[in-house]
């Protein structure tokens, strides 16, 4: 029996900016009734299922579809062939610049790179005939030699994925930086160099991909219920692959149950799913299951690195360069693979001649997409492992090593080489904060150990700047993006008393309808609770770009600002009119407009927004209706950064270690709601913690095929796994965002990597333990300590 | 990731269960709690004509106590194991591994019989129903047979069970007073890189007997390690004797590489766990104490 659900409060929450008022989201999702596109089921709906390549590299001789059509159920069957003829290439938003496109159709036809490419697509009345017709296709593949990782893809013998595009493996290389590092790192009285492996790792949302896809045959117009980040830009992406005009095209995404970067833009099944549909002329769902997830959503990360660093003796670092090769995998996917490796390798720290040499490497792999962070753990982990190892060569405190090469506030804005304007920040105060949390200075003295259960304790630091949102739109046209810089946002007064708001990005679970909320309660002085924001649907709200980049906010928090500054401005003068007053008399508060010299001359906002929606009795000259929109860019993008620091025990004879305690220091410009920015932050170190120690997408060398592609086998962490985190923050506003805010949806997965391995290097230190690749499995520390032994017993 | 068609039957006895094992000839397999039957279902990894839902078979999820035995029926639940005082006063090792497996979801519907007729390798019931010297009850259309746990266990996720049998009853005769137990996991309650139940007998003149020790992870099937418990049998648990004990458990593994771990580090974590479970199990005063 459904229960009687109330849905109003009785006391409205004020929830103004600053406040940690509880999500609006929280209320649907924790009693189980979020509506994901899995949810959505329309009449006659079909459902799709997908048939992929087994072969990491295989060429497709010949499909027989004869008995899966025959099969009773089944609707629509597609293939290669098919797909070529009626569909274009997925488009890629965000290029590598100078990258070649590849022409990623939504089916392989002659030739499949990689294992779970789609190769038939069947939809039938249910997902269970869709697998049985499935199993009766026969495709019959020649398996071609594949590439397994970066180095054998340049190897002149290897085969390449994409003759037709390239002449060997090599998407695209490209150098930046500035200065002369070449020269600093040989005048360097120091130079530590050191090659390390970041593992592929999978951004893994609890929800898996999804689509429904519906085609108004007579109206020629296709709706698309799909779990995404980014409404609009799956409007434009399915647009042009489908040949269709935008306006022809609706998305909808309600709840999205995470994203992490794995949905932006659009993947082979959607558009199969809106071919299926079309031809079909009936709704067609799709719902990734895990063991597709794991082969055919795109990965994250992947990178070979080496490293130098350059210093004075006195400790000052001269000069660092990485060159570094990501592997991205069989395709370049929509967000294509990490780009900000490059533009924060110098970290917090002021080194004028430093660079980067970016190679973009195709293997026979599931194609790497934008994973939180997208390439910014990476160089943390490469910079902070070098800079302990830099001070443990030069004698050097680690501590007191990062402070000396630090920038400070009245440094900045600072450029540094990768052309990267930090904006604001105090930097040591963070390291400081962090070594003293982890009681630093305590273990230094005490030493590492062993403890009287033989076990050794070590506690590592790592600091880094992170890039949040865009730097402008003119930064983006440079490289080529297909999307802007700005946020835009609709508000739009209601007869109840209430403002709704519209923006196209999703609520994927980064609080977005909660804090947007909390910025117009704040500008218009009204509760939080008369503020209902509605998102996601393309049908209803202003063209934007979308959830990622940690830009939701900051972008968005100036458009909805402008917008209701613009609502306020009318509600008071329409207000004031009604009270017989002028608006600069009149004030806005909570559920009321009221005169300021008295409080007795009041109308409830309901009465005023009434007037204004139905045009009655307006002061003269005013517009009917209450509505406004915006459409905001920042001016830059927002840095922020911070310190973190662990503590490890290692039992020496397994290998095992514990990471007993985790700080964070880390700055967050002006809170909006200080829970959803803990949550963010703990969400991405829960992250880091499984790239860090557990998790690890493995694929067979002999056979190319993904060793752990189920939940069994990949190992990500659950809060049992996770070590206690402490957090702190510090509260520097940036100068160039809204109400001084920064991002904070991926600053947690920064430095979980450089941190752990950083406190375990440090916990062996004693017997020469170096770690060059992740994730750090006991196994590995055993082997790591077993190697140092080792190469001690040959020196000594 | 859905399953190919099967047909559903709910038997209304154990008499009408085993009629449609025996009809289906091997094509058909026992509903208990479905932590992995269920599973490998969906990702087609078994097909099957028939699945035999037991879950309301009356009797089958009760535990008993028989004279100096302790009789399970094949339905009970981990969960069960975990709370029910009587295991815990008869079996304090049985009851002590449930917290190791799966989370609070997969102990309120995986059974004991369940989990011996997948007989993973790893698993910790198969582990201590060994260390614990249980016998299985096998029923079928033609009658019923005991089978000892040592010769239930084959090997990976293979069992002595005919096509035709079920497992009616597990069987526990009186347990040693001691025991421990320690595992090693890539995760939280996953499945074990390596584990080790042992349970004895401690003396009033402080020498141990009925030693038992388990190991689970290092082979196609978890064994016994004979040899290493005949060893210490009479000792006092000195630390010499320990460590040859250990270094003997060698001798009975043949671990897999997965990517839980190698061969080689799996090879040198067992002496390492074995020493340390018997160190535990010789200086953990409290009889029942984990």
């Amino acid at each position: 029996m459904a229960e009687v659900v109330q849905t109003t409060r009785t006391s409205l929450r004020e929830g103004r900016i600053g406040s940690s008022v509880s999500r609006k989201e929280d209320d649907r999702l924790l009693r189980g009734e979020g509506r994901f596109t899995d949810d959505v089921e329309p009449g006659h709906c079909l459902h799709m299922a997908v048939g992929r390549c087994p072969f990491p590299h295989a060429r497709i001789l010949s499909i027989d579809v004869s008995q899966a059509v025959a099969l009773e159920g089944v609707e629509d069957v597609l293939v290669g062939s098919d797909v070529v003829s009626r569909s274009d290439p997925i488009s890629v938003l965000r290029p590598v610049a100078d990258a070649p496109d590849l022409g990623f159709y939504a089916m392989a036809t002659d030739v499949a790179v990689f294992e779970g490419h789609p190769v038939v697509s069947v939809v039938a009345v249910s997902r269970h005939v869709a697998e049985d017709a499935i199993g009766l296709i026969d495709v019959d593949y020649e398996p071609l030699p594949h590439v397994f990782d970066v180095e054998s893809a340049m190897d002149p013998r290897s085969p390449v994925l994409h003759p037709r595009v390239l002449k060997s493996n090599l998407l695209v290389k490209r150098l930046t930086g500035a200065g002369d590092p070449e020269a600093r790192l040989a005048e360097a009285d120091v130079v530590v160099e050191e090659r390390f492996s970041i593992n592929r790792v999978s951004p893994l949302p609890m929800e898996t991909r999804a689509i429904v896809a519906e085609w108004q045959a007579g109206a020629r117009e296709l709706t698309v219920r799909h779990s995404t980040q980014v409404p609009h830009l799956v409007r434009k992406q399915l647009a042009e692959s489908l040949r269709l005009e935008d306006g022809a095209v609706r998305v909808i995404a309600t709840d999205v149950g995470g994203g992490f970067g794995l949905k932006l833009g659009i993947y082979p099944e959607d558009v199969l799913a809106c071919l299926h549909a079309m031809r079909a002329r009936r709704p067609v769902k799709w719902v990734e299951d895990r063991i597709e997830f794991f082969r055919a959503s795109t990965h994250g990360r992947e990178s070979v690195h080496s490293v130098r660093v350059g210093a004075r003796s006195d400790g000052q670092i001269t000069g660092m360069f990485d060159a570094y090769a990501v592997d991205s995998g069989g395709y370049n996917s929509p967000m294509g693979s990490p780009q900000l490796t490059s533009h924060m390798f110098t970290g917090p720290y002021r080194v004028n001649d430093a660079g980067t040499e970016h190679s973009v490497i195709l293997t026979n792999k599931a194609p790497v997409g934008a994973y939180r962070g997208y390439g910014q753990p990476e160089s943390c982990f490469v910079r902070e492992l070098l800079i302990d190892r830099l001070a443990c060569r030069l004698g050097r405190d680690r501590v007191e090593l990062r402070a000396q090469n630090m920038l400070h506030s009245q440094d900045m804005p600072w450029q540094s080489t990768s052309g990267a304007t930090y904006d604001s920040g105090d930097y040591e105060a963070c390291l400081r904060m962090a070594a003293q949390a982890i009681g630093y200075e305590e273990h230094v003295k005490r030493g590492r150990g062993p403890g009287t259960d033989g076990r050794y304790t070590g506690v590592g630091l790592a600091s880094f700047v992170e890039r949040t949102g865009y730097a402008s739109s003119k930064f983006l046209a440079r490289r080529g993006s297909r999307f802007g810089a700005h946020e835009s946002v609709t508000l739009r007064a209601n007869r109840s008393g209430g403002v709704d708001v519209y923006n196209g990005v999703s609520t994927f679970g980064v609080g977005t309808e909660t804090s947007f909320a909390q910025i117009v309660a704040d500008v218009i002085g009204i509760d939080f609770d008369s503020v209902r924001v509605h998102l996601g649907d393309t049908g209803a709200s202003p063209l934007n770009t979308g959830g990622f980049a940690s830009r939701t906010l900051i972008a968005s928090a100036g458009a909805l600002r402008q917008a209701a500054e613009e609502l306020r401005a009318k509600i008071l003068r329409i207000g004031a009119f009604m009270l017989d007053s002028d608006p600069e008399d009149a004030v806005i508060s909570r559920g009321v407009v009221c005169l300021r010299d008295d409080p007795n001359a009041c109308l409830p906002l309901a009465e005023v927004y009434d007037r204004a929606i139905i045009n009655q009795g307006m002061p003269p000259g005013e517009e009917p209706g209450l509505e406004s929109g915006a459409q905001f860019e920042p001016e830059a993008a927002a840095y922020g950064y911070g310190t973190a620091a662990a503590r490890v025990s290692v039992d020496p004879e397994t290998g095992d270690f514990d990471v007993e305690r985790f700080v964070m220091v880390h700055d967050c410009g002006t809170p909006v709601n200080p829970v959803l920015i803990d949550g963010q932050v703990l969400g991405g170190l829960a992250q880091g913690y499984g790239q860090a120690v557990m998790e690890e997408l493995r694929y067979d060398e002999e056979t190319g095929q993904l060793i752990n592609g189920t939940m069994m086998d990949y190992f990500m962490p659950t809060a049992a796994d996770l070590p206690e985190i402490e957090l702190q923050h510090t509260f520097v506003k940036s100068p160039v965002t809204p109400f001084g805010v920064r991002g904070v949806g991926e600053v947690g997965t920064v430095p979980g990597c450089a941190t752990i391995a950083s406190a375990i290097c440090d916990a062996l230190a004693d017997f020469g333990v170096e770690i060059n690749r992740l994730p750090l499995s006991p196994e590995s520390v055993w082997r790591a300590l077993n190697q140092a032994k080792a190469s001690r017993e040959v020196r000594s | 990731m859905k399953s190919a068609p099967f047909t559903y039957v709910r038997p209304a006895s154990v008499e009408e269960a085993l009629h449609v094992l025996d009809e289906q000839a091997g094509a058909a397999r026992i509903l208990a709690g479905g932590q992995s039957l269920v599973p490998m279902l969906q990702m087609r990894l078994m097909q099957l004509d028939a699945l035999v839902d037991i879950n309301r078979l009356p009797g089958l999820d009760e535990v008993r106590a028989a004279g100096a035995e302790t009789i399970f029926g094949p339905l009970v639940r981990y969960a069960t194991i975990e709370r029910l005082p009587l295991v815990a006063e008869r079996l304090p090792l049985l009851q002590c591994v449930m917290r190791f497996v799966g989370d609070p979801q997969i102990r309120n519907r995986g059974t004991i019989g369940g989990s011996l007729a997948q007989a993973d390798p790893t698993g910790e019931v198969p582990l201590s129903c060994l260390a614990l010297d249980a016998t299985i009850v096998a029923a079928s259309v033609s009658g019923t047979r005991e089978i000892l746990i040592d010769d239930f266990l084959v090997s990976s996720y293979t069992t002595a069970l005919e096509p035709g049998e079920m497992i009616t009853e597990i069987r526990f005769p009186l347990a040693p007073h001691h025991f421990a137990f320690l595992e090693r996991n890539r995760k939280h309650n996953d499945f074990a890189v390596v584990n080790v139940a042992v349970v004895g007998r401690r003396g009033s003149d402080g020498g141990w007997s009925d030693l038992r020790i388990a190991l689970g992870g290092v082979s196609d099937r978890v064994v016994l390690a004979v040899e290493s418990a005949a060893l210490l049998e009479g000792t006092t648990l000195e630390e010499d004797a320990i460590a040859q004990a250990a270094q003997l458990a060698l001798d009975v593994i043949d671990p897999p590489t997965d990517v839980r771990g190698t061969a080689e580090y799996r090879r040198h974590l067992v002496p390492v766990y074995v020493r340390r479970a018997l160190s535990k199990l010789r200086d953990d005063h409290e009889p029942f104490d984990a």
